[in-house]
């Protein structure tokens, strides 16, 4: 032991060591770091690409260009008296078979869509003067000859694609029909819009329910709520409501509202409901994360003055926790937008051709319909899934966007 | 309790504090305090850290009922009527006794609306002329209408530090109270922001009751007429503050002015 303690060596081996040792640190955890960025980012695109590659054919179809001599067809319609009504009793669905054997030949049954005569109505419809010559429409393919054309068919299929691209009459067209129709049980008839209009609504019974209830208690147990054991068993039942999973509230949904309450089966509403159920907790949460956060000294600034507590809530205290209230609120709408668990709980996994008119009538929602889609056993629903799947990405996009913008729009600036 | 004093109970008190106890939960914060508040003297308290000023300025206009655990004894009248009496709507008590606090807390809202909140809820103002009227008055009163006449609808949070503590207290003035407490106003300001707030102070007196609480016995001796010197919840000296300051009567007083401790 020596008595005295040298000057320290800044420039010694055992310096020099530390200092490389604490760099090399630095780079692993910068290394570590990127890799796990760049490993979520892998993820994310294979997810995008594989969506995107399926998806984005969901949205388009085969057509197929048909030649149809009008005063030549066995069709008896008078062009002066188009109505509804004369066109339904046309039998436009026979006629089409029939001028489609004679345009394109072979099996003319397995070439079209059986929506194909839709196309030619709404022609007629469009312009009844067609019915007085040969007119060419584009009628969509159907399911075998959609897959074959768009990438690998049976071999059946594939030949006639080959045959009918031969007489060049295959052509791309936008499926609007998958933006305005609903449920089916051909793929290329099938749409997405019905599914959509039940998120939808179910949605908005979600907010309607969910934000008042949820806001009030929240500023309930923030700005009134004695401390007391009561209030610290609510505070502890709702963070745990929130970590239950969602098909118990399925459960709960299905023994309260269907079967003791008795309300219509497959609703909106009761969808709406059960997912308010699921979503009220996160918005307490997020509610009383924002109001803790607004600074005490506004409080006292506004009681100082004489304002009322009501007032120091209303006008003060809300008012700042808006965008915190509103985050957390669309955070939780987005997970309920998502849910399908206690959906299927509740019998929306109904097969549903009809748009939903109302709260009450039988409805889907997209992440079932998503669900049903992939469950079935034709080929032609695999894009149908993924476009269904995209259809459901753009709405969660579009409302987290929204969260930013009202976050940003109403955020303070200190 | 060795409360030797000069005499300055008065006859007519603004407010007045008979032996009041403050209690946070078993905890007792003042010990029996008495003192009168007039219009015509800036009061000021003065004391080491955690001695209770605080706790005993924010009895006055019953800011305490905002803290759970805090419980008030004793007597305290405003104009002789107990603020403490349930006839008494604390609401209104806290418009006719207005408060400063420590750290400047404008509304993140604009300059106008700062000073226009409180005599809108109080429906002081008749229409809007009247109301512009007031916002005029009350920034003049407070210093601060040349600096941000030409930019009323500005955030008042985008105010310099000293400039949104003197937005505070033309908002407190704005409500036309008749006492104003101020919790060290000038702790968070540089020196050229607290003169402005000190001068603001004997520009005010006579016109409102001031009581000021203060950590800086310069300050005190600069702005106040009366000063109570307070030490572990104990009022232990009140009196003249020239006589506090050159002529402490308490060892305690004496020890904390000389900086023996605080
Ligand atoms: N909200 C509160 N709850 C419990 N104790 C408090 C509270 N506020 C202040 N106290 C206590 O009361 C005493 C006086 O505090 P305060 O009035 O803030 O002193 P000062 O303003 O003179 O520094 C201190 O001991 C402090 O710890
Ligand atoms: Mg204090």
């Amino acid at each position: 032991m020596t008595a005295q303690r040298l000057p320290t060596d800044w420039k010694s081996d055992a310096m020099r060591k530390r200092i490389a040792r604490r760099y090399g640190a630095e780079r692993r955890f910068k290394l570590a770091g990127l890799a796990a960025v760049a490993l979520s980012a892998a993820f994310l695109a294979f997810l995008l690409f594989t969506m995107m590659g399926n998806g984005l054919r969901g949205f388009t179809r085969t057509e197929i260009a048909l030649t149809v001599d009008f005063p030549a067809s066995p069709l008896l319609l008078d062009p002066n008296a188009i109505t509804d009504e004369a066109l339904a009793n046309a039998n436009l669905p026979m006629v089409t078979g029939e001028v489609a054997k004679k345009a394109l030949g072979g099996d003319a049954d397995a070439l079209l869509s059986p929506t194909a005569w839709i196309s030619i109505r709404d022609a007629i419809k469009a312009d009844p003067k067609i019915l007085s010559r040969t007119e060419t429409i584009r009628v969509p393919a159907s399911t075998a000859i959609d897959l074959a054309a768009k990438s690998k068919g049976s071999p059946e299929a594939e030949a006639e694609v080959a045959r009918l691209k031969q007489q060049g009459v295959l052509s791309t067209g936008i499926n609007w029909n998958f933006l305005t129709a609903s449920d089916g049980t051909d793929p290329t008839q099938v749409g997405i819009w019905g599914a959509f209009k039940g998120s939808l609504l179910t949605m908005l019974v979600t907010l309607l329910l969910s934000f008042p209830v949820g806001v009030a208690t929240a500023l309930y147990l923030e700005e009134y709520a004695p401390k007391a054991w009561w209030t610290d068993i609510i505070e502890v039942s709702i963070n745990n409501l929130a970590a239950v999973p969602s098909i118990i509230f399925g459960l709960l949904g299905l023994s309260i509202f269907l079967n003791f309450l008795h309300l219509p089966r497959s609703a909106a509403l009761i969808g709406g409901m059960t997912l308010a159920l699921m979503t009220m907790p996160v918005i307490v949460i997020a509610g009383r994360n924002a109001i803790k956060a607004v600074p005490p000294s506004i409080r006292d600034a506004a009681l100082g003055i004489g304002a009322s507590p009501v007032q120091v809530v209303f006008q003060h205290v809300l008012p700042l926790a808006l965008p915190g209230i509103l985050t957390g609120t669309i955070i939780g709408m987005a997970r309920a937008l998502g849910e399908t668990a206690p959906l299927l709980m509740i019998g929306m996994r109904a097969f549903i051709a009809t748009p939903p008119g109302g709260i009450t009538d039988p409805a889907t929602v997209l992440p079932v319909q998503i669900f049903l889609w992939s469950d079935e056993v034709s080929k032609g629903f695999v894009e149908k899934t993924s476009a269904a799947i995209i259809v459901l990405l753009v709405f969660l996009l579009a409302m987290n966007g929204l969260a930013i913008y009202l976050r940003n729009k109403f955020e303070t600036r200190w | 309790m060795t409360q030797e004093q000069t005499d300055l109970t008065i006859a007519n008190p603004k407010m007045s504090a008979r032996d009041v106890k403050v209690f946070y939960g078993p905890k007792q914060a003042i010990k029996g305090v008495s003192i009168d508040v007039d219009m015509d003297h800036v009061t000021a308290f003065i004391g080491p850290s955690g001695c209770g000023k605080s706790t005993f300025l924010r009895t006055l206009n019953r800011m305490n009922d905002t803290v759970a655990s805090a419980r008030v004894e004793g007597e305290i009248t405003l104009d002789g009527e107990n603020i403490y009496a349930p006839t008494m709507d604390v609401v209104q008590l806290r418009a006719r006794v207005g408060m400063v606090f420590q750290k400047p807390n404008p509304f993140p809202k604009s300059i106008y609306e700062n000073i226009a909140y409180g005599p809108r809820i109080h429906g002081l103002a008749a229409g809007k002329a009247d109301m512009d009227v007031i916002v005029e008055k009350s920034l003049r009163r407070a210093g601060l209408w040349d600096e941000v006449k030409d930019r009323l609808n500005d955030s008042g949070t985008a105010l310099s530090g000293g400039q949104q503590q003197r937005l505070c207290i033309g908002r407190a003035i704005a409500v036309e109270p008749e006492v104003i407490l101020m919790d060290e106003p000038c702790s968070a300001l540089d020196p050229i922001a607290t003169a402005k707030i000190e001068e603001l102070i004997h520009e005010l007196r006579g016109r409102y009751g001031i009581v000021i609480v203060t950590h800086n016995m310069q300050q005190a001796a600069r702005v106040s007429q009366r000063t109570a010197f307070f030490h572990l919840g104990e009022l232990v000296e009140y009196g003249v503050t020239s006589d506090i300051f050159t002529n402490p009567r308490q060892e305690r007083t004496k020890d904390y002015i000389t900086g023996r401790y605080g």
